[in-house]
This record gives structure tokens, sequence and C-alpha cells, in this order.
């Protein structure tokens, strides 16, 4: 009777528990969350790795917006070949400090399923963002925060023709 | 004290085994609604996610779970994902979805071509109805499309069939901007002028009309009146057009209002 009472006592408490670190885990991770990787992201840093907020509720923005992006690296990327037309879509930080890393890319076709982009195209593409400078970190009253931003790439006849 | 200690132990067990049954219960047992509402307020969040995951199974053909599901991912940026969850929506329910990805292909991705399609299918299901995806006339969103594609006399088709749809004093404002900067393409610069006027009947602060205006006087020589609107475009500036997830294909930036004022000398 007594190893019944510690046997339900322990299946309960396991049950509990593993509902309660599920929960936690679920209510803890987002949709596009980008984890840190020391080898991709290099000496990168956060001013707060627990909150990370979306560019569409803090305002993140380049100085002269999406044009100035345009201007400013396009010339860099128009040489790049492509092997099917779509869009690449990178996702980053710009940090509290209004610097950027941890770029992440999904990429999809013209019929809006993954494709996959050469890690060549792909560095040459951050090593064109990495010369944006000028960016406006997400803020509200209580100062500036990290926060994730867009910028899409769309590929036509194996060239890029926009960035937005 | 033993027989207390044992008490206790199974009161403990009850309530860590209510605990489990009450998540349980919720997760797959409450009202509907309820857990629907739940979701989508914690939108883009893994419980979120799993809680859309759970009412499919339980509705697999729900066409507003599938659409709920797919907003945190093409707002950041997992197109393939967003698109996969509301073509389903779409499935089961065109009339509704057809618009909005039509919307979202316009806005979100820049696919024109996708986005004519579905906003023609949808006007196809719906023969007497003047339709408005996510709350725009489409045909005000099928001449952006056609204009984000460069076919300008298309566009300017489709510009002219909104505000008649929705009545000159009702119409969009910016689809008199757009059809001016259609017409600018196309080098017809007294039609380019009488479209922003007309916007600008409406609301002398759009910022992009009185740069339009510019843009179109200056073509045509008349500097002083180019130099009138460049000046008014700076002025309204701060009421311009932007959007937090997307900059539009007409939005105007400070740097145009600068360039062009040095070059009139304004």
């Amino acid at each position: 009777m007594k190893s019944k009472t510690n046997i339900f006592l322990l299946i309960s408490f396991l049950i509990a528990l593993s509902f309660t670190a599920w929960a936690y885990y679920q209510s803890n991770h987002k949709v596009g969350e980008l984890t840190a990787d020391k080898n991709l992201d290099k000496d990168f840093q956060l001013c707060n790795e627990q909150r990370i907020y979306e560019y569409y509720n803090y305002d993140t923005d380049y100085i002269g917006g999406k044009k100035q992006i345009k201007n400013t690296i396009f010339n860099d990327l128009k040489s790049l070949n492509f092997k099917e037309s779509g869009l690449m879509t990178f996702r980053f930080v710009v940090n509290c400090k209004g610097e950027i890393g941890r770029f992440r890319v999904k990429s999809i076709d013209q019929y809006l399923k993954k494709n996959e982009v050469s890690s060549e195209n792909i560095r040459e593409i951050e090593k064109a963002l990495i010369k944006l400078k000028n960016w406006n970190p997400g803020k509200n009253k209580y100062g500036a925060h990290d926060s994730y931003y867009l910028l899409n790439f769309k590929i036509e006849n194996n060239k890029i023709i926009d960035i937005f | 004290m033993k027989k207390v200690f044992k008490i206790f132990k199974i009161l403990l067990s009850v309530v860590l085994t209510a605990y489990s049954i009450i998540i349980i219960f919720f997760l797959f047992f409450s009202d509907k609604e309820k857990r629907y509402d739940f979701a989508s307020n914690l939108q883009g969040n893994y419980l979120s996610q799993s809680m859309f995951e759970i009412l499919k199974f339980q509705n697999p053909q729900n066409d507003e779970i599938y659409f709920e599901q797919s907003v945190p991912y093409n707002k950041r940026g997992d197109h393939e994902r967003g698109f996969e969850l509301l073509d389903k929506a779409v499935e089961y329910n065109p009339r509704v979805y057809l618009g909005y990805r039509g919307y979202m292909k316009l806005r979100f991705i820049r696919d024109f071509e996708g986005a004519i399609k579905d906003f023609n299918k949808l006007d196809k299901l719906t023969p007497n109805v003047i339709d408005t995806p996510w709350g725009e006339d489409i045909d005000f969103l099928r001449g952006e499309a056609y204009y984000g594609l460069g076919n300008y006399k298309k566009a300017i088709v489709h510009f002219n069939q909104s505000i008649e749809n929705q009545g000159e004093d009702w119409a969009e404002i910016q689809s008199y901007v757009y059809l001016g900067n259609s017409e600018l393409q196309l080098e017809n610069f007294q039609k380019a002028i009488n479209s922003y006027k007309r916007g600008l009947t409406q609301s002398k602060f759009v910022c992009e009309a009185h740069l339009g205006l510019a843009k179109a006087y200056k073509e045509i020589g008349e500097i002083e009146k180019a130099k009138e609107h460049i000046l008014k475009a700076e002025k309204h500036y701060r009421y311009k057009r932007n959007d937090p997830y997307n900059e539009f294909l007409n939005e105007i930036y400070k740097t145009d209002i600068v360039t062009l004022k040095n070059d009139l000398g304004a």
C-alpha cells in the first residue's frame, strides 16, 4: 500500500512536471526566433538575449528607409547570379546599439516553395548588409531594444531585381 | 504521524493529477472559440502554434485556423510555411481568403502576378460584389500590382475603376497618387497633374501628390509651380504614407524631396 501511494505520487508528479516544462518551453519560444551560433555570428552581441522584439512593434528602421538600404547595397549585388527566380528573405537582429548580426536566410521559388541558394551568394549578401551602418534600433519609452528585422531580395532572370 | 504523512502524499498526488487533467481539458476539450482566441492572442508563440495544431486536428477543414496560424510566419519572413497554411485556408474558403492571399502576395512578397491571379479568381467567384481584400478596394490593389509590374496602362485602368467603385470623394486618396505616378511614367504630364490635383481636393496634406506635381510641372517647364509643390511636399512630409511591415511601392522619402528641391533651386 505504501509503495502504491509513492508510485501514485511519483507518476502524478512526473506528469505534472512534464506538462509544466512543456508549457514553459512553449510559452518562451516564438516563431522566427534566431538562436545564437558562435561560428556564424562571430562576436555580435545583443543587449538582452532574453528579449528580442519584432521590427513592426518597435519601429526598427534604417535612416532613409528601405530606399537607402537599396541605394547602399544594390550595386554590390547586381552582378550575383542565381539559379532560380524567387525571393530570399534575410532575417537578422538590430541590437540596441544599432549594430546588426545573426543573419539567417529563408528562400522560396516563384511557386512559393522552399528552395536553396548557394552559400556563396548568401555570404556576398551578408557582406553587403554589414556595410549598412545607420540603423535606428527598435525603441519604446524605456529606451532602445534589440529587435528582429527583415529584408527581402527578389530574384528574376537569375539576378536580384528588388530589395524591400 | 505516518498516517498524516500518507494522507499528505495522497492529497498532493490528487492535486498534481487534477492540475494535469485541467491542462489536458483546456488543451483538448474546452470551448473551441476560447481556445482559438487564446491561440490568436498569443500570436507567434509556440504555445499558440501548438494550440492551432490541436484545433486543426479536431477541425481539419476550418479555414480560419489555417489563416490565423499563417500570420506570424508571413510577418516574420517564413513565407514558405506562411503561404502553405494560407493555401489551405483558400482551399477551404476561397471567397474569404483569396483576397487576403492576393493582398499578402502583393504587399509582403511583391509577387505581383500571383496577386493579380488571386484577385481575378476572387472577382470571378463573386460576380456581383465589389470585393475589398483586407479592407482595400480590389481594383486599387490590382492597379497597385500592375504598377509593380511596370504595366502602367493597365494600372491606370484599375485605379480609374477603383475610383468609380468607391466614388470620387470616397476613393482611396492614394489611387489618385498612383494614377498620377502612372501617367507620369507614360509621360502624360497634364493627365498626371490632373490626377494629383483630384487627390489634393480630398486633402491638401498628401505629400506624395505634391511631390508628383513638382515632378510633372518640372517636366513641362513650369518651374515656379514645381517649386511651390516641392515646398508643400516638404511641409507635409510628416503625413507621408508608411506601414510598419512593408515599404509601399509609391512610398516617398526625404531624399526624394531634397534632391528635387535642390534641382529646382527652391
